[in-house]
């Protein structure tokens, strides 16, 4: 683990950024539809999608990277930013709607007009979501509290490991049902959906499209730079410290729960924002979003890409969500054992992920080279081996 | 020729005569009542019509009682000759390739039949049906229903029972208690002096109604809650008419059955209690090892449980009509034995044994592919095995079919009987025997055997375990199959109580994670508690806030007890630092 900024990485990461921010956006807007070089606002809006995918991969890797914990919550974070976002898009749809009624459509047609009578069929906790900057940061807010809340329970009672999968699974699985009900109010299992604009303009227009691709875009790369400092700072080393030894880091006298609590809900505040930017781009959110398979298909992307890693969950993310894209199409019915066998491959035999192939390869070949080396001369593999065991 | 001969043929004749002369009054009337009918169909006026159909209440004719089920449906027909004559008949149900059939006349019974002496064939739609009204047509099935009283099956004669003593007439208070000294069934005599004591109760004389209130409270009458309570409105709203008695003997009654009811729906709470528990347990019993014991995470335990309720699917099959899947792509067809009644009932037995078998292979083999190379790294066998799970639910879905399947209950698990109004599943009781009975067998395994000997010692200490030589790797092969053997016979459970489709396993997989946590980990007592505790808080919540809002707080009930004591129930003591 390399406290400074190596020249390739940082080369890798330039040219990335500027094929995604620059190349891209400038081959959709200035190159005409015909084009072969053409980028249609429909793909650019499914790269962006991919994008948020791997602001959430980042939030993971933060989390089950660096310190350890496995949380199988992440997907809940992710579409509570979504919802945060999506109510206040839901309300400037206005009159637009099927019903040209002045709530949302899903509130007519569930008659709460006449179970909130006194705001008009509005359910109160949404009135302040009609100002963009309040959703913005409700979009904050609002994962940062519930996992607040739930990390500050779990940590302080010591529940690690295995067991902190499965309560946050359970978590998952209870708001999952919770927006599933319709008189939870915030439309069911339609969820919100059919919106028309985001602060005035079009949602649908090219330039719109193009604008929130390029947040995407941005906003990882922030979020990328981001977490590579903190990983470099004094803080990242007690995280990978409590990861791979909690107790030591207990017993030379830091309060690990206290820096648990923080990432997790430093995690949860970047996946709540992916979130946001996935809903409009999207266009839509709904419970199955925040499914515990999601977040373990999410988890996935992580584990594939190489946790431990800055570049290997964006490069897992980006990469799986455009295979599945892909496959999907092309062969629906093998999709499942494709990713299913991927799992299983990837976690037998890749542990570090795609981005831990080449070490993983140099470490064979290393191998390779010490056994026919101690054909040769057995007493110095003989060390070998043991300075290897100290190393390890 | 002596005497003892001539008196038994003296007997045998008067036995004949009587036998004979009963037969031939018989007929007389028969046909006197198919002549009523006859009369009333083409009869002109509705009234004339009402008080023929009315007159037929004494009757035990076939073909009176077909008759007035066909005109209550427009199916009896009225056929007009060349004389002016209007012939009421029914057409027969066996029709020839035309559609035509022969016509049967009401008022003698014979078929209709031409100058020659031909049976002549009618079409249903060249005729005139008879007409009806609404209240004609009631009437008739008030006939019929008093008629159905009359039927051989017990529970026909009950339904008919109950509706009628429902319409609170006096008319039909002779026919229940003519019927009520002839039943012999326990439950129809029962319904009986229900209809009887709620007919009477509509009596103008409080001498008459006031010991029939009384009487429906002793019989804890659920069926009559509904009358007693609006009577007490209407009685309470003119307590001059009726007098104070009447409605002190309503409130009495009123508050029994309801007393009953609250009693039965407390029974039937529990009971579900104890079966949604013993679901869970069965269900997380098989966790409970594989994670508990082992700890590992095995995402793909509820694909194990559906192997098992597939397997006692395709043994239903073969003991059945035959099943037909596609094993990757190639449709195969197995023939079954085709047996019915017991030999069909005994394929439970042998789905049982087979699910545990099946399941335990599919567990022997996860555990050498994939497990054992994850021990060290417990978190990333919750993804190998989450891997696992997918490509499971899509070889379901591949070799199935995507939607659900049918597993029938063997007759002697289907039906259920009543506890003061809360029905009681006998599937319900098997499920929860079983589960008692898998509980104990797994102690017994655990403790009275050497394998469960071995399994206890790697649990607690793998390494020293390795050293006193008991082979680890074998052990863990052994728990793992056991584990996945018991969901497999758990899966086997749930096909008699729940939907057997690829996605069975995904809709209790959180549930089991959460008991064998809240229970303590590696706690096979703490199991048991964990699940009967959110089994009867499920059941208990239900009812107040709805299958789902009470599952969200059990949920969150479980986190935050875990709060207070983050191993769960039972703590299993142990030395190492990591637990």
């Amino acid at each position: 683990m390399t406290q400074s900024f190596p020249k390739r990485e940082f080369l890798i990461v330039g040219i990335l950024a500027a094929i995604v921010l620059v190349v891209l956006p400038c081959l959709n807007a200035f190159t005409p539809p015909e084009s072969a070089f053409h980028v249609s606002t429909f793909s650019l809006s499914l790269y962006g999608k991919y994008l948020t995918y791997a602001i959430l991969a980042l939030g993971i890797n933060l989390l089950w990277g660096y310190t350890g914990i496995l949380s199988l919550g992440q997907c809940l974070f992710f579409s509570l930013g979504g919802y945060a976002l999506g109510m206040h898009l839901m309300l400037m749809i206005g009159r637009l709607g099927q019903y040209k009624a002045d709530i949302p459509d899903f509130m007519v047609f569930l008659e709460f007009p006449a179970k909130y009578p006194e705001t008009g069929g509005l359910p109160p906790h949404w009135i302040p979501f009609k100002s963009f900057w309040f959703a913005a940061l409700m979009v904050v807010v609002v994962p940062a509290v519930v996992a607040y809340i739930f990390g500050w329970l779990a940590f302080r009672s010591r529940i690690k490991g295995v067991y902190f999968s499965i309560l946050s699974q359970a978590l998952t699985y209870a708001a999952c049902l919770m927006f599933f009900r319709n008189d939870f109010t915030f439309g069911g299992n339609n969820g919100l959906t059919d919106f028309k604009t985001i602060l005035g303009y079009d949602i649908n227009s090219p330039g719109v499209k193009r604008a929130l691709y390029l947040c995407s875009g941005g906003l990882l790369l922030l979020t990328y730079l981001f977490c590579r400092w903190l990983t470099s700072t004094k803080y990242g080393l007690i995280q990978r410290a409590i990861r791979d030894s909690e107790n030591r880091v207990l017993f030379s006298g830091y309060a690990t729960a206290n820096f648990k609590l923080f990432v997790f809900v430093l995690a949860a505040i970047i996946s709540g924002v992916g979130g946001a930017l996935f809903v409009p781009q999207v266009s839509a959110i709904n419970p199955s979003e925040m499914t515990p398979a999601k977040s373990l298909e999410a988890v996935v992307w992580v584990a594939v890409g190489g946790r431990g890693n800055m570049l290997g969950p964006i490069i897992g993310a980006v990469g799986i969500n455009a295979f599945k894209s892909y496959a999907t199409h092309a062969f629906a019915e093998q999709w499942p054992y494709i990713i299913g066998f991927l799992f299983i491959f990837v976690t037998l035999f890749m542990p570090k992920g795609i981005i831990g192939l080449p070490e993983q390869f140099r470490t064979i070949k290393r191998r390779i080279q010490q056994r026919n080396k101690s054909v040769d001369t057995p007493a110095e593999s003989a060390v070998a081996t043991t300075s290897e065991g100290v190393a390890k | 020729m002596d005497m003892a001969f001539l008196l038994r043929r003296i007997v045998i004749f008067l036995i004949a005569a009587v036998i004979l002369s009963s037969l031939f009054a018989r007929g007389q009337d028969t046909n006197e009542f198919r002549r009523i009918l006859a009369a009333a169909v083409i009869a002109d006026d509705g009234d004339a019509q009402l008080e023929g159909i009315k007159q037929l209440i004494n009757s035990s004719d076939e073909l009176v009682a077909r008759a007035l089920a066909a005109w209550r449906l427009g199916e009896l027909y009225v056929l007009t000759t060349g004389a002016d004559e209007k012939i009421p008949i029914l057409l027969d149900s066996r029709l020839d390739e035309e559609g035509r059939a022969r016509a049967i006349r009401i008022r003698d019974g014979e078929y209709l039949k031409g100058e020659t002496g031909e049976e002549k064939l009618f079409l249903a739609s060249d005729l005139t049906p008879a007409d009806t009204t609404s209240r004609l047509r009631r009437t008739i099935k008030t006939m019929l229903d008093l008629y159905a009283m009359a039927n051989p099956m017990p529970r026909m004669r009950r339904d008919a029972v109950v509706k009628l003593g429902q319409e609170q007439n006096p008319d039909y208070l002779p026919h229940f208690e003519a019927r009520q000294k002839i039943e012999t069934d326990p439950e129809v005599k029962r319904a009986l002096n229900e209809a009887i004591q709620l007919t009477r109760m509509a009596d103008e004389s409080a001498a008459v109604r006031n010991p029939a209130i009384i009487a429906l409270g002793e019989l804890n009458s659920i069926n009559s809650l509904h009358f007693l309570k609006q009577f007490r409105t209407t009685a309470t709203n003119d307590p001059a008419k009726y007098g104070q008695e009447t409605i002190q003997a309503l409130t009495a009654s009123i508050v029994k059955i309801e007393n009953h009811i609250w009693w039965g729906n407390v029974v039937g709470t529990v009971f579900r209690g104890f079966s949604l528990a013993s679901v869970l347990l069965i269900a997380a019993l098989g966790l409970a090892i594989t994670f508990g014991l082992m700890g590992v995470i095995n995402m793909a335990h509820g694909e194990v449980m559906a192997v098992g309720s597939y397997t006692a699917f395709m043994v239903q099959g073969i003991f059945g009509t035959g099943l037909m899947f596609s094993l990757f792509g190639n449709p195969i067809r197995i023939k079954g034995f085709g047996l019915t009644g017991t030999g069909f009932d005994a394929y439970f037995v042998v789905a049982l044994m087979a699910s545990f078998i099946m399941a335990a292979l599919v567990g022997l083999l996860l555990e050498r592919g994939i497990i054992r190379f994850l021990y060290k790294r417990p978190l990333e066998s919750l993804l190998a095995t989450w891997g696992v799970s997918l490509v499971l639910q899509q070889i379901f879905r591949h070799t199935f079919g995507a939607a659900n399947v049918q597993v029938d209950s063997p007759s002697f698990l289907s039906g259920s009987f009543t506890f003061n109004g809360s029905p009681i599943g006998f599937n319900r009781i098997f499920v929860i025997s079983f589960a008692l009975f898998i509980v104990y067998g797994t102690y017994l395994l655990l403790t009275k055997t050497s394998l469960g000997l071995q399994i206890r010692a790697v649990m607690q200490n793998r390494n020293m375990a390795s050293c006193v030589g008991v082979r680890t790797d074998r052990v863990n092969m052994m728990t793992f199959a056991l584990g996945s053997g018991l969901a497999g016979m758990a899966g086997c459970c749930l096909s008699q109580i729940a939907n057997v489709g690829p996605s069975l396993g995904q809709s209790y997989i959180v549930d089991c994670f959460m008991i064998v946590v809240l229970g303590g980990v590696g706690n096979i007592v703490g199991t048991v508690t964990a699940s009967m505790g959110v089994g009867m808080t499920n059941q208990i919540l239900e009812p107040w806030l709805g299958a789902v809002l009470g599952k969200i707080i059990v949920l969150g009930a479980i986190i935050l007890f875990l709060q207070w004591r983050p191993a769960g129930i039972f703590v299993t003591k142990s030395r190492s630092l990591e637990g």
